[in-house]
């Protein structure tokens, strides 16, 4: 299971003195774990917006608030079985998302518009959103979880993970294999890569690109939903919560390789490993801090990322 | 046509369309984003005819946010105070209104909201803010306009320097910090401390008394976790923490984050005693915990509610709540209608008046008194502990 980025880091740990040493590398390894999978999340719909589209959608952060405020309203106030709750969440995620596309980018789209257009229209999308979340909603934190504290807690090889921790790690793995198999081996798939490739040739070979890159957005989104409502029943949700996720999210798509699926989740990884172990010796404070220190780092030594296209 | 829209930019009709469009949206975004603060700004008028202008204080809290819950508790006990100061008379005569403005417990938001109330409303007096950040933003603003400002729960200790006009009943953390301190170490018998604080003015402010104190009395501090203000995944410290092995976690943190926290801290398998300060007095803590709040400690600084004073916040509120920053709110703004009325409602007159005055009969200390800082001269500390979502005083 240790992948190159693991054992890289777990080298360089090993090498200073720790004050207390094995008794919570487990756990910090297993935090570093679940951090990277909420940031995979995120970034495996960023990045696939990315390689389609070759523009920053910003209003992707949003599309987790989104995911996370539905199961919030369905589940919790009108009171639906939560996994119908979580299924309708993730596919109004999704539905937004085509939506914003069809409304917003296309037509940009159609008229030629520059990258740094949608970019801006993409922060135009975000913000909107958002204040309409948080004056429906109001601005308060909010927890998805029913019972405070009382949740199934399995312990890894001396370290602890939570229920729905152990769901975000699945749930990470098993939509980037999804993703991978589906790019690799459908016909859909290889679309994707043709529009990723050159838009203007794919039209040329037949492929209906307005249709398949609103699909998408579709898929796109509706995974970074699936990040929000976890993140919500990991810790809770609040509107302003999409900026801090989709900025995590970019770092780890850039260190990985903007575009690139394997490249986001490895750098996913590598991030919530880099964050965790760095405020091992550093004070608490700075765990943010060291996320964008790491990015910067890539951008001037390696502005491709570490798998580049 | 598009290239031609391209190269000539500025010219024509478009251009003044998209200036309007700009300029609407600015107008309605404004009215849209507004704290609704106007609508429930003037308390209503009572019988008495009012002959001369009143007087205005405004009153700067978070009615939103991460403090949101001890907000709207100060509101209740600020509008009981005005009641009962509009019914005995008003403030020489005149009706005092109060203009409340939201904060958000943010710097940039306090101060705008104090510029707003000083140079617009033009208030008298301000009574602000809950949160150190907000206040010490605002200080400056209401010192430069020479506007007294009297805090009702700001506790960092660098309010103490913040300026001549700057006033606050409650005491600065550096007693609370020392209060807390002795106990642990006495009273707990605990020489092992972590500190995980909140990386804001008063997080930052009483980390580093307590640090002082308690390693002045010879404990031993372990560890000192900050963390984001705005964070709810504390895993990371807490896992810090527990490799250290500390018997006790003074806990520094504001509402949301120490729910967050203190759930994530029995999650990891945390075992010590976790110990907060005056800001895990919110309600909104303990009953959102549960069982997983149990065995908190936290100090505060003491209040003596009346039972008048109870059923009162009962009836405004719908539930038996009572968050001390609310007596001290009740207690501020008594005192500055009395600092107001010794000098005839003269706002000039107040901050000298303050320096002099003696307050007592209140809901929060026994006597309210200044020392030459603005900081109150009497205040006793308590300590509260939680079971089952209910605090009860400790002795």
């Amino acid at each position: 299971m240790p992948r190159i980025n693991e054992a890289f880091l777990l080298r360089i740990v090993a090498k200073n003195d720790i004050i207390k040493p094995m008794e919570i590398l487990p756990q910090l390894i297993l935090n570093s774990l679940i951090a990277g999978a909420i940031y995979a999340l995120i970034a495996l719909g960023f990045n696939l917006i990315y390689g389609a589209t070759r523009f920053f959608n910003l209003a992707h952060g949003v599309m987790a608030v989104i995911g996370g405020y539905s199961v919030f309203y369905f589940v919790k106030t009108l009171g639906w079985d939560l996994w119908l709750g979580v299924v309708v969440g993730i596919l109004l995620a999704g539905l937004i998302g085509w939506l914003v596309d069809k409304m917003v980018y296309l037509p940009l789209r159609r008229r030629k518009a520059s990258n740094m257009i949608l970019l801006v229209a993409s922060l135009g999308v975000f913000t909107t959103i958002q204040a309409i979340i948080a004056i429906l909603f109001t601005s308060q934190f909010q927890t998805l979880s029913q019972n405070a504290g009382t949740q199934k807690i399995f312990e890894i090889g001396g370290g602890i993970i939570t229920q729905i921790q152990l769901i975000v790690l699945v749930s990470g793995v098993a939509i980037m294999v999804g993703l991978a198999l589906m790019l690799k081996y459908t016909i859909f798939g290889k679309a994707i890569k043709a529009i990723s490739d050159d838009e203007e040739v794919a039209k040329i070979v037949g492929i209906d690109t307005n249709k398949i890159i609103g699909y998408v957005f579709f898929i796109g989104s509706a995974i970074a939903g699936l990040g929000g409502i976890l993140v919500g029943f990991d810790t809770g949700i609040e509107p302003t919560m999409g900026m801090g996720l989709l900025l995590k999210g970019v770092i780890a798509a850039i260190v990985g390789g903007v575009g690139n699926i394997y490249g986001g989740v490895l750098g996913s990884f590598l991030l919530g490993f880099v964050e965790n172990f760095g405020i091992w010796k550093i004070s608490g404070e700075w765990k943010d801090a060291i996320a964008f220190i790491l990015l910067i780092i890539f951008l001037i030594f390696r502005p491709k990322g570490i798998m580049q296209k | 046509m598009d290239s031609q829209n391209k190269n000539t930019c500025c010219a024509g009709k478009g251009w003044f369309v998209g200036v309007v469009v700009v300029v609407a949206v600015v107008i309605v975004g404004y009215f849209i984003f507004k704290s609704p603060s106007e609508p429930f700004a003037t308390e209503p008028v009572l019988n008495k005819p009012v002959s001369v202008a009143p007087i205005k204080i405004g009153v700067v809290g978070p009615l939103t946010g991460d403090m949101a819950n001890i907000g709207e508790n100060m509101r209740a006990a600020v509008e009981i105070a005005t009641e009962e100061i509009n019914l005995a008379g008003g403030i020489s005569g005149r009706q005092l209104n109060i203009i409340y403005e939201d904060s958000k417990c943010v710097g940039k938001e306090g101060s705008s909201a104090v510029s707003k109330l000083i140079n617009i409303d033009k208030v008298s007096a301000i009574l602000g803010d809950t949160c150190s950040s907000s206040t010490l933003a605002q200080a400056p603003i209401s010192e430069k306009a020479k506007v007294v400002q009297l805090s009702y729960c700001s506790t960092a200790p660098d309010i103490t320097n913040a300026g001549d006009y700057i006033f606050r009943d409650v005491p600065s953390d550096l007693f609370q910090a020392k209060f807390a301190a002795n106990y642990i170490y006495n009273k707990l018998g605990k020489k092992k401390v972590a500190i995980l604080f909140i990386n804001n003015d008063w997080g930052n402010g009483i980390d580093k008394a307590f640090n002082d104190a308690f390693l002045a009395i010879g404990g031993q501090i372990v560890n000192r976790e900050g963390y984001d203000l705005a964070t709810k995944d504390l895993r990371s410290q807490l896992t810090k923490i527990k490799g250290l092995n500390p018997e006790v976690v003074y806990f520094a943190g504001f509402t949301d984050s120490t729910i967050a926290g203190l759930k994530q801290a029995k999650e990891l398998g945390l075992k010590n005693i976790f110990f907060g300060a005056d800001s895990w007095d919110d309600t909104k803590i303990w009953n959102d915990l549960g069982i997983a709040g149990n065995d908190a400690i936290f100090t505060v600084v003491g209040t003596a509610s009346t039972d008048d004073f109870k059923a009162k916040m009962q009836a405004k509120l719908n539930k038996p709540d009572i968050i001390y920053c609310s007596n001290y709110a009740y207690d501020g703004l008594k005192v500055l209608a009395k600092g107001l009325s010794s000098v005839g409602g003269d706002a000039t007159k107040l901050k000298d008046a303050l320096y002099n005055i003696n307050y007592t009969g209140g809901v929060s200390a026994e006597t309210i008194t200044f020392d030459k800082n603005g900081d109150p001269v009497t205040f006793n500390y308590i300590v509260k502990k939680v079971q089952d979502g209910k605090v009860e005083i400790v002795k």
